[in-house]
């Protein structure tokens, strides 16, 4: 290397690296910005729901909570948002004048026509959710993954995922997909965190031959730290 | 957690098909494309490409007229337990899109997470297994009658026979309803089984005595279910592959026309195991 | 300060730092993959409530009964109706595609009249009032010229309240041209009459019969009900029953039958008589029952001087010992049962066969007995009051009908495949036909010389709910709800022993803008007035429905069918040698078009329960289920025994054209050890014009190769085959 060359990085490092390390930290910054603060702007789309529903205010005034409106049927399925029918019952006239109420008989009752309510918890076509499995048989609460939505007075803005079109409920509000509380995201990962703990599966012990004694990844599976991603056991119980 | 759901019994749903009785009519093909959202083309006469989870052959006993016969074979997917717990799909998936689920011995299918390698195709020594070259498409007006219990499949990824899982989900859903864990035998059917106008499907629980098929195959678990029934047989016996449908017939050659045998191999002796 | 390359470099590091420890990387490549698995063309099938609603299928004659799943107001599967007396819980594979008709392509979706060309496809939408002013215009003007007679319809049977309101209507009107589609029913019907001295539909009781020996019916082909016999087959497997099965292919019955034996097709008759005599011979029969009975001993003369074995064996190629092996077991059986009426029996065939089969049963005493035939009283329920004629209509009904049923033949009630002779030889017209429920332009043989004798009818109005071939070279149509979507009753199907009637449901709300026919007819009576209108008291179809059905209402209503307690059997005496019979005193069977030199080849259609043949074509998951052996691509197949194929130099995959007298198609050639040397097989059902593209274009119309032959004895179609040449391409 000649001496020139030397020179002449000496100087570049002299002068240069206040500047470099600058348009590093604003480079970094930038991004940072744009990829936590701006993208998720970008991201999501913001929705009102047709009518602001009152949670709180129906909770009130019916006997059997969540159930009263969000029902088994008797074949087992579960009834999700109610239909324009089931509101119809108290609802053929305006009670009181809030005025979304006002616009519930009048633009949906009067004509017949089903609210195209906006659906937090709505799942891809491929998931498969039992919601008996979970507070019937497994005698879960529904704030377990709808939170206290029981508790609102107003419909929360509804965050459409412009690539997906499903829900910002799935990832959770918090763009870096962490959580508190199990309620906040909705994701597989969050079925199977749940599923892994509770050692929901079935008593290996107990199964007949052969599964008891085969080397089995089901074994793995009975065990806190498979993933339900990479263990083959059970897809089809989540999956159609 | 209830106490009886934490100790049900492992169930191996199987079928017996009675090939004495079935007609050839086709009835399980369609029942099952229509409870299954299964998609069709203008031209369906290319075999290979022409997705039918259960597909009915035809067998012919080889010999000329007038002593020629023939026999029809509806053929779903096999759900194979394997020697190992390994059916041979199973064990070749790349994307862990088919698994073996030991509690009701269902081989799964997940469309989302197949990528279409078409591994689990080749593996599959009974071709159960169909791959969509193309985007599923409904004239106009015709997806209203598709079921919400199956999701329909996009273009590249592979299905199969499912066992119609999804019904045995909505049983479930029954049961757990009225408190219950464990299904009749028959609040879960599969659709072939349920339509199949000769009656010549039976479909239950092989680990349970008391169900029909258990009582027809009267399968040895200790030696991968093979069937007891000196009339039953399964389809590659010899393969190990331990499928959980099982034919039954009165006639030598349909049976024989199960597994392959080289030339002057005893059929009587060998043909299982 | 210069933003040197450095500096820039050293931003875009920094941004790309940034970036990764952001959540934007991450979080795009779940959500494009999310994306990527669930295309937004890929649909989404809405979830909702679940139900079912009880129904009966009227895709055929068959009557069975189906439960329809339904999520919220869409129909999403049709199943076999559990407990239901025709099929409880089985289904066939049209029954199951029921939803593909309702909710597919091919629906006619409001009343269309011809813009262009008949049967170009042109069509003019058109409303309601002005379909039904159409229609009324053009038979005022008929009638006022007094040409009454000259108006005409097909409709697919004659029972039911739909088809009897059409005759009320024609009879109203003053003509006496009420056409039904043939069928084997048809020369049963006949053969009662004619036999037994009554007017009955013929039952069999097929689930308790022992013995059943089948002269080409394809009893798990599509013959009678379909899954009622589906069934009695495995009945009969799982109880040792035995079934023999006579026809000249290897047919899936054949194949699961215990016996089959191949014979010359057109002699079966011969092949009965030929059993008779044996048993007559050895005195297999109830002698003290059986002799006394009338016309027995000219029956008796008859069979020992005609058919004795060996005279039976050189007419039907069966060997000597097989006859009387299998007439000894046929006697002998505690319950024998001999059914007749070529695979789905969806043509009539010969009288002679009809009246030689059941003399045999009559023979074995299995007349009105458990396991045997039964002469059923049709259930009467339409009791409708008398309608009172005008003076147009009572001269019009006087006339004598355009096919020559009740005149030339006297028995016959209807014989629509005289019709395009009779037109095209110009010895009778038309002047406005009606077709419902039926697509004579596909179904009835010679279709090609149907079409033209249309072409002649100035005013063809269809009321087919479905795209078919005649309704698309009609001039008006006034389309029907589906099945699904109407109530109609469906009377009890052929060949049960007891009343079974059914009641179609709306199962969802008219998809378009289609009426209930019944109620298309209950308009156009009204607006042309006078004794027309009055014969229609009713204010709609549903009102005349339900008063017709009366008490039997409210149980069809609910449980989706009615049946009798017991089997009401209509009782004459019995004749085992009716004049008509006469013609058997030498044996000939109806002879086949086209000379033996031209067409060293016998074409013999074969029937299979994955093609429908009648009104309503393969919906798509049906045509689907055909195997490659019998349609491949566009080309269908035909069946030859491989010893035929290396006489004429065809291998396996070859295309080649058949030729007959009245037509010539491109098929490919599938070799067959099942099919008797020298006959060429084709199936029905395919070679359709009209409908969807998964259905249209699609192999070759067996009726465009074959045409009637007239039976000299009841008038109906009674071809078998014709002639043929296969040659290479």
């Amino acid at each position: 290397m000649s001496i020139q060359d030397d020179k002449a990085k000496e100087v570049s490092a002299d002068g240069a690296a206040g500047p470099i390390i600058l348009f590093f930290i604003l480079g970094l910054a930038a991004s940072l910005v744009f990829g936590w603060v701006i993208f998720p702007k970008l991201l999501y789309s913001q929705k009102k729901q047709p009518i602001d529903f009152n949670h709180v205010l129906h909770v009130e005034a019916v006997d059997e909570g969540c159930e009263s409106c969000h029902f088994f049927r008797e074949d087992g399925s579960f009834s999700g948002i109610p239909e324009l029918a089931q509101c119809v019952d108290c609802h053929e006239e305006a009670q009181g004048e809030d005025p979304n109420e006002v616009k519930f008989v009048e633009e949906y009752v009067a004509n017949g026509r089903e609210v195209p309510w906006l659906v937090y918890a709505r799942q891809p076509d491929c998931v498969f959710f039992s919601h008996v499995a979970h507070v019937k048989e497994a005698e879960m609460d529904c704030g377990t993954c709808h939170g206290h939505i029981g508790e609102s007075e107003h419909s929360r803005v509804y965050e459409e995922n412009r690539i997906t079109g499903y829900s910002r409920d799935i990832w959770g509000k918090n763009i870096s997909g962490l959580k508190k509380h199990t309620w906040e995201r909705m994701k597989m990962d969050d079925c199977a965190e749940c599923h892994a703990t509770k050692e929901i599966k079935t008593d290996v012990e107990t199964l007949p031959w052969p599964i008891n004694w085969l080397p089995l990844p089901y074994k793995k599976q009975t065990g806190n730290q498979a993933s339900v991603t990479t263990v083959k056991e059970a897809c089809f119980v989540c999956h159609k | 957690m209830k106490e009886e759901g934490k100790h049900k019994k492992a169930k191996k749903y199987g079928m017996v098909i009675n090939l004495d009785e079935c007609t050839g009519c086709g009835a399980c093909m369609v029942a099952c494309m229509a409870e299954n959202n299964v998609p069709f083309r203008e031209d369906e006469s290319n075999k290979l490409d022409s997705i039918a989870w259960m597909r009915v052959y035809k067998l012919t006993n080889g010999k000329s007229y007038p002593e020629a016969d023939i026999c029809y074979l509806p053929r779903p997917c096999m759900h194979c337990e394997g020697d190992h717990g390994h059916s041979p799909c199973v064990s070749v998936c790349p994307a862990t899109a088919t698994d073996y689920n030991y509690e009701t011995g269902i081989v799964s299918q997940i469309y989302t997470r197949c990528f279409g390698c078409r591994y689990c195709m080749a593996a599959c020594p009974y071709h159960a297994r169909y791959f969509n070259w193309w985007d599923p498409v409904w004239p106009e007006g015709s997806t209203k009658y598709l079921s919400p219990n199956v999701s329909p499949r996009m273009r590249g990824v592979v299905e199969k026979c499912s066992f119609c899982f999804h019904r045995y989900q909505l049983a479930m859903d029954k049961a757990y309803l009225e408190g219950r864990t464990v299904l009749e035998e028959d609040e879960y059917q599969t659709s072939c089984t349920q339509a199949c106008p000769a009656g010549a499907i039976t479909f239950g629980d092989l680990n349970n005595p008391e169900h029909k098929v258990h009582q027809l195959a009267k399968p040895d678990n200790k030696h991968g279910g093979r069937p007891g029934n000196p009339n039953v047989f399964r389809l590659l016996e010899r393969l190990g592959t331990n499928p959980k449908v099982y034919y039954m017939s009165s006639r030598e050659w349909v049976r024989q026309a199960g597994d392959n045998y080289i030339d002057n191999e005893d059929f009587a002796k060998n043909y299982r195991h | 300060m210069e933003i040197g390359r450095r500096s820039f470099l050293s931003f875009i590091i920094g941004g790309a730092a940034g970036t990764a420890i952001s959540p934007l990387p991450w979080k795009l490549i779940d959500d494009s993959s999310i994306w990527s698995q669930n295309w937004p063309w890929t649909p989404v099938p809405p979830d909702g409530e679940y139900s079912q609603s009880n129904s009966v299928c009227t895709l055929c004659p068959g009557g069975c009964g189906i439960t329809v799943r339904k999520v919220d107001d869409r129909a999403v599967k049709i199943e076999g109706m559990k407990g239901h007396p025709v099929n409880d819980g089985g289904i066939c594979v049209m029954g199951l595609s029921g939803l593909q008709l309702l909710y597919g392509p091919t629906r006619v979706k409001t009343p269309l009249k011809r813009a262009g060309k008949r049967g170009e496809g042109k069509w003019e939408k058109i409303s309601w009032d002005e379909a039904i002013s159409d229609v009324t215009k053009k038979l005022a003007e008929i009638r006022s010229k007094g040409e009454s007679h000259a108006v005409g319809s097909i409709v697919n049977s004659d029972s039911g309240t739909v088809p009897n309101l059409f005759k009320r209507f024609l009879t109203a009107y003053g003509s006496p041209n009420f056409m039904t589609m043939p069928s084997m029913q048809d020369s049963y019907n006949m053969t009662m009459l004619l036999m037994q001295g009554v007017s009955a539909q013929v039952g069999f009781d097929a689930e308790n019969a022992d013995f059943i020996l089948s002269f080409g019916s394809g009893i798990i082909d599509g013959w009678g009900s379909p899954v009622r016999m589906f069934k009695a087959n495995s009945a009969w497997k799982v109880n040792g029953k035995k079934v023999v099965q006579i026809e000249s292919r290897l047919s899936n019955t054949a194949a699961k039958s215990d016996k089959w034996i191949p014979i010359k097709p057109g002699t079966e008759a011969a092949l009965a008589l030929g059993i008779a005599n044996v048993i007559i011979m050895e005195s297999l029969y109830n002698r003290e029952n059986i002799e006394s009975q009338s016309g027995f001993d000219a029956f008796k003369e008859l069979v020992l001087n005609e058919y004795s074995t060996d005279n039976v064996s050189s007419i039907t190629g069966i060997n000597s010992a097989t006859i009387v092996s299998l007439a000894k077991n046929f006697a002998q059986a505690s319950k024998p049962l001999a059914i007749c009426g070529k695979g789905q029996g969806s043509t009539p065939g010969s009288l002679n066969e009809f009246m030689a089969v059941h003399a045999l049963n009559a023979l074995v005493g299995n007349i009105n007995k458990e396991g045997g035939v039964w002469a059923v009283s049709e259930s009467d329920y339409i009791k409708w009051p008398e309608l009172e004629m005008d003076s147009i209509a009572e001269s019009g009904m006087q006339k004598e009908r355009i096919d020559g049923a009740g005149s030339e033949y006297p028995h016959a009630k209807s014989l629509l495949n005289r019709l395009a002779e009779v037109i095209n030889s110009g010895d009778g017209s038309l002047g406005a036909l009606f077709v419902s429920d039926a697509n004579p332009l596909y179904s009835m043989p010679d279709s090609k010389a149907l079409n033209t004798a249309f072409d002649s009818i100035p005013f063809v109005v269809s009321f087919s709910s479905y795209m078919d071939e005649t309704a698309s070279n009609s001039d008006l149509i006034l389309p029907n709800h589906v099945y699904l979507e109407r109530y109609e009753d469906v009377p009890t199907p052929g060949g049960l022993q007891k009343n079974v009637i059914g009641l179609t449901k709306p199962v969802v709300t008219p998809q378009f803008n289609t009426k209930n026919v019944g109620d298309s007819i209950i308009l156009i009576a009204k607006a042309l007035g006078g004794s027309i209108a009055d014969a229609f008291p009713w204010d709609s179809y549903d009102a005349c429905l339900k008063e017709t059905l009366g008490d039997k209402w409210d149980v069809l209503e609910e449980n989706g069918f009615w049946s009798d307690s017991d089997s009401k059997v209509a009782t004459g005496e019995f004749n085992f040698y009716p004049d008509a019979m006469k013609s058997l005193s030498s044996f000939s069977s109806v002879s086949i078009e086209g000379s033996t030199i031209s067409y060293p080849l016998v074409l013999i259609p074969y029937d299979s329960i994955r093609l429908a043949n009648g009104y309503i074509g393969d919906p798509p998951f049906v045509i689907k289920t055909v195997e490659d052996t019998v349609l491949k691509g566009k080309t269908a197949c035909v069946e030859i025994n491989p010893k035929t194929g290396k006489e004429l130099g065809l291998t396996e995959g070859r295309y080649a054209f058949i030729h007959t007298p009245r037509g010539k198609a491109k098929v490919k050639v599938h070799l067959y050890e099942g099919i008797m040397p020298g006959i060429v097989a084709l199936p029905r059902g395919l070679g359709h014009t009209a409908y969807d593209k998964y259905l249209a274009g699609k192999g070759c119309n067996f009726n465009e190769l074959i045409g009637p032959a007239e039976d000299p004895i009841s008038g109906l179609d009674a071809a078998w085959g014709i002639r043929a040449r296969l040659t290479k391409i």
